[in-house]
């Protein structure tokens, strides 16, 4: 997911301390239960998708088509048929009530923020340096970053292998019937020689790097040297403040009459 | 014979498993697409996200394969910028270490239909109690709920189970899983007579 895009402060954070600080706002975000606070909570996270990762403003709305898909069907299961006492409307097994109506806001706008920073994680650090990085700060072994480098390589060429399968099944003239039994048949047909092959691909390499004297010990060198940096303060120092604004801001100024979803 | 990972092994796992993420991430829009029809009918394709663990703990047989997989695909999804954000990374790591702890349990010597749909209800378990934490799926009328995880137990199966065995059984018919699984002790005493 590489297109053209200008590197702002965010692609200058260590990974390792990215990709920590968010799974702890992550679990911070499910310990969450009040309305109020998990929309302003979810506003500190969208200032730095739609204004840090330096993308241009077109993939940005872009990529919130799907987000705003996920917001609106994780809402909609939980306000139809969510438990409740105030009832604002029912016909046959739709139920929506007061309670379920927040309850579901809330959890789509959980999943907002998931999404958000997730993307926001994935659109400013490259999987090569997350790995270096988790190598040297966090003491993952080698062969399984190398492992997951080299797999993240082959993404592009299981995708060329994926059209060149069915070019040749188009040139031998396989064509596909309708019926149960044929769409069996066409199922097998992508994935085994598509799996069979990157097996294939996979044994080779490692073959290759065990031949080439690739081990694991702790006292290796590393071509990138991933370091911390004062980015990487202003980044912890931007959630600490957003979050503290954005709590007291629900407090003193909540849009919605309730305090607890879960009640 | 090691029954710890080699970087063979590893490498062949993390492969299998990011192609898993490919179709990972294929399979999110898929599963929103088809959320919105409500009685979660979703559920039903919900065991594909289970799939990993038990094709490549199918074609490798080690201890520890089973979680690395569901790691490794679900970073893979992760890397593709999934819909569901870090959610997936968590997700993942859950339900590769339930389906770890059921092979586990089989002191990892059981490769059956049985066992394989054991650990994929495993995973099931792991995901319903993140669910439970995070989408607050307790609170869900009662009917709709069992609906939620009867789906998801049927799909669960469908999927860890019969589907993941005929694509193994598929490979080793190509020959491929040779390579990866160390040979047993009796294709070497067979060679000594």
């Amino acid at each position: 997911m590489h297109t053209a895009f200008k590197k702002r402060w965010l692609h200058k954070i260590n990974p390792a301390l990215k990709l920590f600080t968010l799974t702890f706002l992550f679990i911070f975000a499910v310990t969450i239960h009040h309305l109020n606070f998990m929309i302003t909570f979810t506003l500190t996270v969208s200032i730095l998708f739609f204004f840090c990762t330096g993308q241009p403003y077109k993939h940005i709305l872009l990529f919130l088509l799907p987000f705003l898909f996920v917001f609106f069907s994780t809402a909609v299961s939980m306000i139809l048929f969510g438990k409740g006492e105030t009832t604002l409307f029912k016909w046959g097994l739709v139920h929506v009530t007061e309670e379920s109506l927040y309850r579901g806001l809330h959890l789509g706008c959980r999943a907002l923020v998931f999404a958000m920073m997730g993307i926001t994680f994935v659109l400013t650090t490259k999987p090569v340096q997350l790995f270096y990085s988790l190598m040297q700060q966090l003491k993952l072994q080698p062969k399984y970053a190398y492992s997951f480098m080299a797999a993240i390589r082959l993404i592009p060429i299981m995708f060329e292998e994926l059209q060149t399968i069915r070019d040749a099944q188009k040139v031998r003239g396989v064509q596909t019937r309708k019926g149960i039994s044929s769409l069996i048949k066409s199922i097998k047909s992508l994935p085994i020689p598509l799996l069979s092959q990157s097996i294939r691909r996979a044994f080779r390499i490692a073959v290759a790097m065990e031949a080439k004297r690739f081990n694991s010990s702790k006292e290796r060198t590393f071509y990138y040297k991933i370091r911390f940096s004062r980015y990487d303060l202003l980044f912890i120092g931007y959630f600490v403040l957003s979050i503290s604004g954005a709590y007291i801001i629900a407090m003193e100024f909540p849009l919605f009459p309730i305090k607890d979803v879960r009640n | 014979m090691s029954k710890r990972l080699k970087l063979t092994d590893i490498l062949v796992t993390i492969v299998i498993s990011t192609g898993f993420g490919i179709l990972y991430k294929i399979w999110g829009p898929l599963y929103y697409a088809v959320k919105p029809l409500g009685l979660h009918i979703d559920q039903l394709i919900y065991g594909m996200w289970f799939m990993a663990a038990t094709a490549a703990f199918l074609i490798i047989r080690k201890p520890g394969v089973a979680l690395l997989a569901e790691v490794a695909a679900s970073s893979g999804e992760f890397l593709m910028g999934s819909e569901f954000g870090l959610e997936v990374l968590l997700y993942g790591i859950v339900q590769g270490l339930f389906a770890e702890l059921l092979l586990m349990a089989f002191r990892y010597k059981r490769y059956d239909l049985l066992a394989v749909s054991l650990a994929g209800i495993s995973s099931c378990l792991g995901s319903l109690i993140l669910d439970f934490y995070k989408g607050y799926i307790g609170d869900l009328s009662t009917w709709n709920l069992i609906l939620y995880i009867g789906f998801r137990l049927i799909g669960t199966i469908l999927f860890t189970g019969v589907f993941a065995i005929a694509i193994v059984k598929a490979l080793e018919a190509t020959g491929v899983t040779n390579l990866v699984r160390s040979s047993s002790r009796k294709d070497f005493e067979s060679l000594d007579q």
